[in-house]
């Protein structure tokens, strides 16, 4: 038996052959490498990312409660494939910088296998950077500029709120032609807001109207006493606001103490519940769309707030609104498409997402609802509101003027402006 | 100039309520030599403070309650200006107590505990209060619109403005007018002489941080009507209060009125005519100022001072 010589040569050579090897069959190639053991009794890590302070504090908080209620109702079921659903919540402080750290941290730190929440685009779009970068599935439920489909769209991402052009393509041709052609927008300073007033003005420009003047609005405005003699100054007929979170709560309060909700018409794009819940009727002026009411007189709806009262007794805000809906729906969501994908790898969950359908009963809304595979966002019914006046409930805030089907209020532009990365350059995972 | 007059008279009108708001960092600021930054927080305990004295929800309150919540609200509102600024003035004089141990170490730990008091008392507003919006009622009386020249104004916004100029009139009054202002004069100028000449200054560190704390909840009344009630929205007052008297010169109760001023015209006009700079223009005001000079518009030089 001939006797091995051990050189240094080859046991260079020996080291260098097991390096490449462990490297290939442990690390690479790096897009394929984060497999975890998923062993039957391993909970599910959900790492929400939801704002607890700044602007949206309070919409952060009723978006969380949402995700919770739905990701408990799958617990007490026995859980999504046999595993327990458990959550992790980073405060993303209405800032997108905050948003990327609490991303990277999620993910990377503690290995979540999926990320939900977000209220402020800016948040969403620095949340969704990140996402992609590890392939994690990233549920925006509640932030509504168009770029989140459209420009800031990204293969792991998926949107379920209407966003600005869907709620502008709702009111604008209605408005003009019951309150006039000339339109002033209010737009607050960030990502959200210039692109939902761009998305009004091009829709006010197209149905013949005119945009005389635009207001900037920067975020953390308090005093709009110089902001709204300027609206006067220009007497419009019609004011376009887009302007949310606490700005909106602020500026709502001072266009009603100086009556001005009554003396032109406002259009307020979107209006979240948590931002008005609780506040005089006096100060919900002017016509706004929502995804959903407590109130839609629809199959489920009543127990739907049930559920949300049991789930929630102590909670201030009695009854469920558009933002916590929003949570709830995009969280059940993604749990039923794990269930269906039989698996938390992140591109069968993508797939399954991206071929979703929801009929209008499980959606509670009056239309089908459908994810766009091309955007990731969900088209579902957008319904137009004002302040519902006449009636002794204090929690009946909202008097529903119009709904419109997904088909009526599509952002096409969405589509033409969403260049996804393609399934195969997105890394994959399984948890 | 009748197109920009109406926004001159409303930047000043925004002007008088900054100063209210910077006022009582200004005397904390001065007599203490600490940056307080539970201002904010105290602004928002005062106005929340406000809100149960204005209507009183306890069972506990019985027949009393009932009774007390028959009064006009004209009454209440009245007693809300005196009971919420002295309990947020008993608050602030707690804080000052804890204080007393950062004394004569480095400005970080006053800043710290400061600070964590911010948290505290915002996160105990969110347990107490709930993290929802709140509506701070005001009279019939001055809430509502007038019209003139044509524009429509907030009555309100005139009324807060009065009150401003009345609470900074009657605080001018203290300072210069009585035996107790010449000494937290004297004791912002000097602490270790006015110790010297037998004055308890414990005693006064405590009734000033008292005093600034209630005129922080005393601003939170005046204000929270106009920018809506939030268990944060101490945060929107305490950035231009440190601001304002940086501008206007740590110490100096003129520098903080006219810096007040400044910072509300010139928010007030670039609101109007280029909003997207509203906030930054208080910002850029001061780095025009303290660029010229250090100490800011009527800062003097400390004794202490090298």
């Amino acid at each position: 038996m001939p006797r091995m010589k051990l050189t240094r040569r080859s046991l260079l050579k020996g080291a260098g052959l097991l390096s490449a090897g462990t490297a290939v069959t442990f690390m690479g190639p790096w897009r394929h490498n984060r497999v975890y053991a998923a062993a039957s009794d391993k909970p599910i890590l959900i790492g929400l990312t939801s704002d607890a302070s700044g602007q949206y504090a309070n919409s952060g908080a009723s978006d969380r409660r949402g995700m919770l209620m739905a990701i408990a109702e799958f617990n007490d079921r026995g859980g999504v494939l046999g595993r327990m659903v458990e959550t992790l919540h980073v405060d993303t402080e209405t800032t997108p910088a905050t948003g990327s750290r609490a991303a990277e941290r999620l993910i990377s730190r503690n290995e979540c296998a999926f990320l939900i929440g977000a209220v402020s685009s800016g948040v969403a779009n620095a949340i969704s950077q990140v996402a992609q970068k590890y392939g994690t599935v990233y549920l925006n439920t509640n932030s509504s500029s168009p770029t989140e489909s459209g420009k800031n769209c990204h293969r792991v991402k998926f949107v379920w709120d209407g966003n600005g052009t869907n709620f502008a393509q709702a009111a604008v041709k209605n408005a003009i032609n019951a309150y006039g052609t000339k339109w002033m927008l209010m737009t607050n300073d960030y990502v959200w807001g210039h692109n939902t007033s761009a998305a009004t003005r091009t829709l006010v420009e197209q149905y013949g109207g005119e945009i005389t003047d635009e207001i900037l609005v920067p975020q953390g405005t308090r005093d709009f006493s110089a902001m709204l003699l300027k609206v006067q100054q220009g007497s419009p007929q019609v004011v376009a606001a887009a302007v949310g979170g606490d700005d909106q709560k602020a500026m709502r309060q001072q266009v009603a103490e100086l009556g001005l909700g009554e003396s032109m018409a406002w259009i307020n794009n979107q209006q979240d519940w948590p931002d008005v819940y609780g506040l005089p009727l006096e100060n919900l002026f002017g016509v706004f769309g929502t995804t959903w009411y407590w109130k839609l007189d629809l199959p489920g709806v009543a127990e739907f707030v049930q559920r949300y009262q049991a789930a929630y007794p102590d909670t201030r805000m009695r009854v469920p609104g558009n933002v916590f809906y929003n949570g709830y729906m995009a969280t059940r969501e993604l749990l039923s498409a794990v269930e269906r994908a039989g698996s938390t790898n992140n591109r069968k969950v993508i797939q399954e997402l991206e071929g979703l359908k929801v009929s209008a009963q499980d959606r509670m809304q009056h239309h089908d609802a459908w994810m766009n595979p091309a955007t990731h966002q969900m088209q579902q019914t957008i319904y137009l509101a004002t302040a519902n006046s006449g009636t002794g409930d204090a929690d009946d805030m909202f008097r529903m003027l119009s709904q419109s089907s997904p088909e009526e209020i599509r952002d096409t532009g969405a589509d033409a402006a969403c260049m996804m990365e393609s399934l195969d350059e997105t890394p994959s995972y399984e948890m | 100039m009748s197109h920009i007059l109406p926004h001159l008279l409303n930047g000043l009108s925004l002007g008088l309520l900054f100063a209210l708001i910077a006022l009582g960092f200004m005397l904390i600021v001065s007599v203490m030599e600490v940056i307080n930054l539970s201002h904010g927080s105290l602004f928002a305990l005062g106005a929340y403070f406000a809100l149960v004295v204005i209507d009183p929800d306890f069972a506990w309150l019985g027949s009393f309650g009932e009774a007390y919540r028959a009064l006009p609200l004209p009454a209440r509102y009245g007693l809300a200006f005196l009971i919420a600024p002295a309990l947020v003035a008993v608050v602030g004089m707690g804080l000052e107590v804890c204080m007393r141990r950062t004394y004569g170490k480095k400005a970080e730990y006053g800043l710290l505990l400061t600070f964590g008091a911010a948290l505290v008392i915002e996160e105990t507003i969110r347990v107490l209060w709930g993290p929802s919006e709140q509506y701070l009622q005001v009279p019939r009386d001055i809430s509502g619109a007038f019209l003139f020249g044509g524009l429509i104004y907030s009555k309100y916004k005139l009324y807060a403005a009065l009150f401003a100029a009345i609470a900074i009139g009657l605080v001018w009054l203290f300072l210069e007018r009585t035996p107790y202002g010449a000494i937290i004069k004297a004791g912002a100028h000097d602490s270790e002489m006015v110790r010297a000449l037998g004055i308890n200054l414990t005693r006064l560190r405590l009734l000033v941080f008292g005093l600034g704390a209630g005129l922080a909840g005393f601003a939170g009344i005046v204000l929270t009507p106009i920018w809506g009630l939030r268990p944060h929205v101490g945060i929107d007052a305490v950035i231009p209060a440190f601001l304002i008297i940086v501008l206007g010169g740590i110490g100096s109760f003129s520098g903080a009125v006219t810096g007040g001023i400044l910072v509300g015209l010139a928010v007030g006009i670039t609101g109007a005519y280029a909003s997207d700079w509203s906030l930054l223009s208080m910002y850029l005001l001061l780095i025009a100022v303290v660029t010229v000079r250090a100490r800011g518009l009527f800062g003097k030089k400390s004794v202490l001072e090298a």
